[in-house]
């Protein structure tokens, strides 16, 4: 087996090692440290591209850990899917860590560690074939969020941590009976196998099927915080420290992630008691979740909080475009997912600029003294509320377009053009509120805060330019989610190269 | 490629415009005037084409894949439109120059002005129209940049955000319509929507379609009843004013109209929406700018009233009505952006815009006001001028329109009223500022401005004669092939002349002047009956009506939901989980009891079962009483384990057991620094509904679990027993599952571990707790902390538990042990050694952090799994073999031992880390550690 | 037996879910626990339940009973430990931090009530 066989593993591999050394170095200067978690982050950056290119021609690279054939052993698969999840990871990441290098990091202890830990459980998550070992790789990304969020203490933030940590851990005992039911019944644990005997279950066994499978479902709504179960996310991301708010803006996606994976091979079968299970239940939670996010952002007083709806709105628009069951809609999706995780992050870090800026008003939207360097962060907010408000000309617009244009062909296009249209014009509002509130109805004497300092401003920019990237790569970009979505959508593929020859 | 070029420069010119503005104000205006310049000269060589009758179409690839590609087009009306806008543009440009003050900045100004010129532009030159309607949105977000300039003032502020609300709301309907004209016409290219007009006006989907794009045309042109964000607008720059209000904001709208003419007009759904939305602006507009004290308020609803013309002339749908409302649309821009500077002019040296403090600047400026007074009669409508010839030819097509509908007459009466409207409030214009008597106390006395600033409206004032005197051989040429592109047919006929003959038109044309005096006679009495009731009318009230009310039902509504209680969020939770669970068995297709038979009850389990469900009961029943509570939950746990020995599973049993130890040790520490005893609830209702919603969930799991354990199944279990020892090298397959087939999980598994050490150690480092010095009974506690006996016997027994930890540790791979539990004994040895000693006495005689325990172990479980790349294995490949060694004899060396120690070490550190970081949170008081040092 | 291990699993899944709905942390961290006990049984007896054939192989052995779920149950029993043992601590931080025991740091939670 060549090191180039190893390449599904690296992404796990190597966050991990780096933890470890981290861990190990944990007396050496700041430096070091940060040197040693940038150097292991933006590897991730090649190692993403290598997953991309090998799986870009339709493969999909099964890894046998413990060279235990499936579906006995665990598998890892690295499939068009994950490879885009683990681009899109590493992208976030690398701008959030050089962002958390303005001294969020000396907040408290073992940033560095905690951070690429979390890297190992995002992206364990997303490559892994097996359902229990789905669960261990939540259970990793949660603890190591956990400590994350907490990352410098303080009373909201600690109540906030309290919350998440209280009902994730009820979320995780359900993820264990749902996941138990289905090996009780079926006998097996590896994804694949699962659709495969799934398709194949008597009909006295279907109830029972369906309803694991759906708790299942309630498992991955909460972590993508899904109408009702999302009132944990704007407490967690409005209070915690900006770069970790812009690496969890990957983290609701990772739900997002886990139904379609899991329901486009459970559900995604012609046959079976699971065929188009969730059809009755995402769409209209999705579109409800869209709405709700927006009128949160609306009622937000403050712009980290703001921020933290609006990722709940963008779960909203990504799980409308699962939920519609359609390929289109689905690449719009994928294109869509980008996107929304970039402005995002890119406003909470920005909300964290603005608050030191305006020094006592903080991120609240009332009056304040004009901040130093307005122009230039006014820009800045400008161009980020465009994007998130998904606003021509940017990619936002570009993916809403797409998938009102693949909404038009089914059957609920009325609501989805209804309610995707209404809450855009509602955000485009909100946000001109935000800003003319934040940098037009400043009083004088201008704010004697420090000025933001271009290390600050930089990883906004940078996410931005990626924005921009999608926008004017949109042809490219886009037809490769259509592949993604193509292969998502034929799940049988997946499960042969799974399989292979044990079926 | 010319054509994208085109567009995009002035949006390079934007970032261009603000550089180059640091060094130096009037840098950024010529720096400007090149970008519009350049614009001007790129088109330049494209001219011929059109009146040469050929519309050239540009395309880049975009979006291939959805049909949406950059695809520009000139033809006669986009060049049009196309030279209104870098032509006004350049005016603006040098006019801005001298009206702006030193504390404007002036990079801002241009830079955003770049933005929307290059907004416009891609308006008028697209031939996609989603991409069009890109570059409309545009507008909205540029032209936000612009009203809002003056940013510390409030009215411009709110201006702004209204303009951006009530044109962004018509940009998503026009998303809207123009996703349904692709969707019936497959293409969102011009060329192809105008191919297939017929089919399109045909659809079902045509009503729903017109209506979503006359949304996003009637926002922007500022019709009835969306014509009220126009005059907030007006807190804008007046350079800004003169441009977004003369040639293009408002305009983007009426061009839509135009371009979309042949495909959605000649219905009579598009007969009345258009033209009476139209003719209702055109009277409303007209007449509120009679009693408009503010010279720009009164411009703003003339515009209004005017674009209302050019709406209605459209809405008309008759081919010679549209070719008047593309020369009104010329005409209009010419006359109402000079009035525009002119009113900026007057503003700039008299310091005021109120008509009623404004009197008698002729002998202040005459200049000025000649131009000015010229440009008002083209308003107006006069002879001789260009506003008179358009207007003409409205009257003539509201005529002959009439002819063919009942009360026909009606049409022409109102128009001609509308007409002497504006015949009113352009001489009030005239008369009120230049002459009138004399100036009230006027901030400074006014005087000719410089004289760059009254270039721009010299231009524009020559337009309006020369065209208004000779349009033949002006206008005609352009006028033809911007009508022919607009109609896409052959046009109809027509001549541009002064003398049409003593005809109605000509008759209306004096009727309006006539009336227009004598409305302007009366118009004291008049303002004051419309004063009585001019607050009436403000559509603001409803808008703001609506905004307001939508913040406070976002409020309501996420104040309603998001308490932040974390009890209603578990609540949600649970309630998902139960409705997600249930729904499936609503159809009660498939029984809930399966045909496997079961084992018999037995009284030993019974009686154990009986003691499990009493002591979670109580530990329900005693939360309050804290330690009660805790103690029996042990007992809970002691069950559980019996119940994994009871159901052969050793493996769990021990280490269930070794967990619950240091669960409850941790427990207890930590009851040690929270209130003993529990608040009780307030409220019994809550009670009841957790109780209920308790028991719900309970039956939900045991039903589950009953559905299950009655159903037979195959499980790929068989693989793991036949390989364990041939392929793992182990007969306690648990062990081998855990550090070789599912080695990765334990890997997973200790992560999470260390996380929550290192989570628990971050979190400890700023927490400080003081122990209370007394029970909640106020009895003191015990002083002699660590009993001597105990403390002895504890430290004879660590070696002895360590040995029983090594001695599990290297079994496990082949008997009931194995890392975890190994090192959750050795934990709890040491743990007791805290306990019985002290951490002081503890901390002397070993590593206080344990930390580099959890770095080994993670370092050597996953160095192991990654050793197997060496041999060309995937990661964690697991290799045994062999050993003889004297006197040792036959053993076994599995690599997995060593992911096992790995696993032991992480363990043991984490735990450790753990529990002693929060038996060293104890800060105990003075009186005990006295007595602390008497124990030693 | 099969519907005693149901009725044992449905009396902690309930005690554990009262618990988790009380409004100070104490009594949630107990809840939590008793609802990892009742996902152990749980996913435990999912190999179904078998006495006295424990899956350590041997040749004296004539069946062993289903291995997995037993791994799978340590796995989950480490982790809810890990997991418990965090809550215990953030439960402490959180009272430090907010003054109170109470989980959403209230002092009356008249004004909290859902």
């Amino acid at each position: 087996m060549t090191l180039a066989g190893h390449l599904p593993i690296l992404p796990v591999v190597l966050p991990l090692v780096a933890g470890i050394v981290l861990l190990a170095l944990r007396r050496v200067p700041t430096g070091v440290q940060r040197g040693v978690g940038l150097v292991a982050t933006f590897a991730l950056l090649p190692v993403a591209g290598g997953l991309l290119q090998a799986t870009g021609d339709g493969t999909h690279l099964v890894y046998l850990l413990g060279n235990w054939e499936a579906p006995y052993g665990i598998v890892l698969v690295a499939d068009r899917l994950a490879a885009w999840m683990l681009l899109v990871t590493a992208l976030v990441a690398v701008f959030a860590l050089l962002y958390a290098l303005n001294g969020t990091d000396t907040e408290g202890r073992h940033f560095h560690v905690l951070f690429q830990l979390q890297l190992f459980g995002l992206n364990g998550a997303f490559l892994t074939g097996d359902l229990f070992n789905l669960f261990v790789f939540f259970e990793i990304l949660l603890l190591a969020s956990y400590g994350l969020l907490l990352h410098g203490g303080g009373r909201l933030r600690v109540k906030a941590g309290l919350h998440y940590v209280v009902i994730n851990l009820v979320g995780s005992t359900l993820f264990l009976f749902a996941v138990g039911t289905l090996y009780g019944v079926t006998g097996t644990l590896n994804m694949a196998d699962l659709a495969v005997k799934f398709a194949a279950t008597p009909p006295e066994n279907a109830a029972l099927l369906q309803s694991a499978a759906l708790l299942l479902f309630g498992v991955f709504a909460l972590k993508a915080a899904l109408v009702p179960l999302y009132l944990w996310l704007p407490a967690a991301y409005g209070h915690t420290s900006a770069p970790v708010a812009a690496l969890f803006a990957i983290m609701t996606k990772v739900g997002a992630y886990s139904i379609l994976r899991v329901y486009s091979l459970f559900a995604g079968m012609d046959s079976g008691p699971l065929a188009g299970l969730l059809d009755a239940w995402l769409l209209p939670l999705a579109l409800a979740t869209l709405a709700l996010g927006v009128l949160g952002a609306a009622a937000s007083s403050g712009l980290r909080q703001q921020a933290a709806y609006f990722v709940v709105a963008s779960v909203g628009t990504l799980l409308t475009a699962v939920g519609l069951g359609d390929a289109d809609a689905l690449a719009a999706g994928l294109y869509y997912l980008p996107h929304s995780t970039f402005a995002t992050a890119a406003l909470f870090l920005l909300a964290d600029s603005i608050a030191r800026g305006r020094g006592e008003p903080g991120d609240r939207f009332e009056p304040g003294p004009a901040m130093p360097r307005a122009p230039l962060v006014g820009s800045l907010f400008f161009v980020t509320a465009i994007a998130v408000a998904g606003m021509p000309p940017l990619s936002g617009f570009l993916a809403k377009f797409m998938l009102l244009r693949a909404a038009l062909d089914t059957s609920t296009a009325g609501w989805v053009l209804a309610v995707v249209l209404a809450t855009g014009l509602l955000g485009v509002i909100v946000l001109a509120r935000s800003g003319s509130l934040l940098f037009y109805r400043t009083h004088t004497p201008q704010s004697t805060m420090p000025v933001p300092s271009l290390a600050a401003l930089m990883p906004v920019v940078a996410l931005l330019v990626l924005v921009l990237g999608l926008t004017v790569a949109a042809g490219p970009t886009t037809e490769y989610t259509a592949a993604i979505a193509a292969q998502v959508s034929a799940p049988q593929a997946y499960i042969e190269a799974v399989l292979g020859g044990a079926r | 490629m010319t054509l994208l070029l085109a567009v995009l420069l002035p949006f390079a010119g934007a970032a261009l415009v603000a550089w180059v503005a640091r060094s130096g104000r009037s840098r950024a205006a010529w720096a400007a005037g090149a970008v519009t310049l350049g614009s001007i000269l790129l088109l330049a060589p494209l001219l011929p084409l059109p009146f040469a009758g050929t519309t050239l179409v540009q395309q880049v690839d975009w979006m291939p894949a959805l049909g949406l590609h950059l695809a520009f087009r000139l033809d006669g009306l986009a060049l049009l439109f196309a030279g209104l806008i870098l032509g006004i543009g350049l005016l603006i440009v040098l006019y801005a120059r001298y009206y702006l003050s030193e504390r404007d900045s002036m990079g801002r100004f241009y830079a955003s002005l770049m933005l929307f010129m290059g907004s416009m532009l891609g308006i008028v030159l697209s031939e996609n129209l989603i991409q069009l309607l890109i570059f409309w949105e545009l507008t909205s977000l540029s032209s936000f940049l612009l009203i809002s300039y003056w940013q510390h003032r409030e009215e411009a502020r709110n201006g702004a955000r209204m303009a951006l609300a009530v044109t962004g709301l018509g940009g998503f309907a026009m998303l809207g319509g123009f996703l349904l004209l692709g969707y019936i016409v497959g293409s969102y290219e011009l060329s192809d929507v105008f191919a297939s007009a017929d089919h399109i006006r045909a659809h079902p989907l045509y009503v729903p379609t017109l209506t979503l794009i006359l949304l996003g045309v009637f926002t922007k042109s500022a019709q009835f009843p969306f014509h009220f964000w126009l005059p907030h607008a007006m807190a804008a720059p007046t350079p800004v004013s003169a441009y977004l209000h003369s040639a293009t904001m408002v305009k983007a709208g009426v061009f839509l109209l135009a371009r979309l003419y042949p495909v959605l007009s000649g219905t009579p759904e598009w007969f009345w929406l258009v033209s009476s939305a139209g003719l209702a602006t055109l009277l409303l507009g007209a007449y509120t700018a009679l009693f408009k004290h503010d010279l720009k308020g009164l411009l703003a609803y003339s515009t209004i009233s005017h674009l209302g013309l050019i709406t209605l002339l459209f809405g008309l749908s008759t081919p010679l009505a549209a070719v008047a409302g593309v020369f009104h649309i010329i005409n209009h821009a010419t006359f109402k952006a000079s009035l525009f500077m002119a009113a900026g002019i007057i503003d700039h040296e008299a310091g005021t815009r109120d008509m009623r403090r404004l009197n008698g600047l002729w002998k202040f400026m005459p200049y000025t006001a000649t131009l000015a007074m010229v440009a008002a009669s083209a308003m107006a409508g006069v002879p001789l001028l260009n506003g008179f010839l358009s207007k003409e030819m409205f009257f003539a097509e509201a005529v002959h329109i009439s002819q063919e509908h009942v009360a026909g007459w009606l049409l022409p009466a109102l128009v001609t009223l509308a007409g002497a409207f504006a015949v009113a409030y352009s001489i009030r214009f005239i008369h009120d500022v230049f002459f009138n008597g004399e100036p009230v106390d006027l901030p400074r006395t006014p005087h000719e401005p410089p004289r760059w600033m009254k270039v721009p409206v010299e231009i524009l004032v020559m337009l309006c004669l020369v065209v208004g005197t000779a349009p033949a051989l002006t206008v005609a040429p352009l006028l033809a092939v911007a009508a022919e592109s607009t109609l896409q047919t052959a046009l109809p006929e027509y001549h541009l002349a002064l003398w049409h003959g003593f005809n109605t038109a000509l008759v209306m044309s004096l009727v309006a002047l006539a009336m227009g005096v004598l409305i302007y006679l009366v118009r004291r009495p008049l303002t004051a009956w419309h004063e009585s009731g001019a607050n009436r009318i403000d559509a603001r009230i409803p808008y703001n009506a609506l905004l307001n009310g939508f913040f406070a039902l976002s409020r309501f509504v996420t104040r309603r939901i998001d308490t932040g209680s974390l009890q209603r969020q578990v609540l949600f939770f649970l309630l998902a989980a139960l409705a997600l669970g249930v729904a499936p068995w609503l159809a009660g297709e498939s029984p809930l009891t399966g045909k496997r038979p079961g084992l018999p009850p037995d009284t030993v389990s019974l009686s154990a079962a009986a003691a499990l469900m009493l002591a979670t009961i109580a530990t329900v029943w005693w939360r309050d009483r804290r330690f009660t509570a805790l103690i029996v939950i042990g007992v809970v746990g002691l069950v559980v384990s019996l119940t994994f020995v009871k159901f052969s599973a050793p493996d769990l049993a021990l280490t269930q057991l070794s967990v619950e130890i240091v669960t409850i040790i941790l427990l207890l520490l930590a009851l040690f620094f929270l209130p003993q005893r529990g608040e009780p609830e307030p409220r019994r209702s809550r009670l009841w509904r957790d109780g209920f919603l308790a028991l719900a969930a309970g039956t939900g799991t045991a039903a589950l679990a009953w559905a299950v354990l009655t159903r037979p199944y195959e499980t790929i279990a068989g693989y793991f027993l036949e390989n364990s020892k041939p392929g793992g090298g182990g007969t306690n397959v648990v062990n081998v599952i855990l550090v070789d087939f599912r080695g990765y999980d334990t890997l997973g598994e200790i992560t999470v571990l260390a996380l929550a050490g290192l989570g628990i150690f971050a979190m400890l480092q700023t927490l400080i707790l003081t122990a209370p010095s007394r029970d909640t009974a106020g009895r003191a506690w015990n002083a002699d902390a660590h009993p001597v006996i105990m403390a002895t016997l504890t430290r004879l027994l660590l070696p002895l538990a360590l040995l029983v930890a090594v001695f599990i540790l290297l079994r496990g791979h082949n008997q009931p042990g194995g890392g975890f539990i190994a090192g959750l004994i050795t934990a709890v040895a040491l743990i007791v050694q805290y306990l019985a000693n002290g951490a002081a006495w503890t901390h002397q005689r070993m590593a206080s952090d344990s930390q580099p325990l959890i770095a080994w172990g993670l370092g050597i479980a996953t160095f192991t799994g990654l050793a197997s790349w060496a041999f060309g294995h995937p990661f964690l490949t697991s290799t045994f073999g062999y050993q003889h060694w004297p006197v040792v004899g036959k053993f076994e060396l599995a690599s997995a031992m060593a992911f096992d120690l790995g696993v032991f070490l992480v363990v043991v550190g984490a735990t450790l880390m753990i529990l002693t970081g929060l038996g060293g949170l104890h800060r105990p008081e003075p009186r005990q550690a006295a007595a602390r040092q008497e124990a030693h | 037996m099969e519907a005693l291990i149901a009725l044992v699993i449905g009396v902690l899944t309930a005690g554990g879910v009262f618990l988790a709905l009380r409004a100070q942390t104490f009594p949630v961290v107990l809840g939590l626990t008793l609802l990892s006990y009742a996902v152990n049984l749980f996913l435990f007896v999912m190999g179904r339940l078998a006495v006295g054939v424990p899956p350590v192989i041997s040749d004296a052995a004539t069946a062993y009973t289903d291995p997995l779920p037993q791994a799978l149950v340590l796995t989950a029993i480490v982790i809810s430990f890990g997991m418990t043992a965090f809550v215990i601590v953030l439960a402490l931080k959180a009272r430090a931090e907010l003054g109170n025991d109470h989980v959403d740091g209230l002092e009356d939670e008249e004004d909290r009530s859902s």
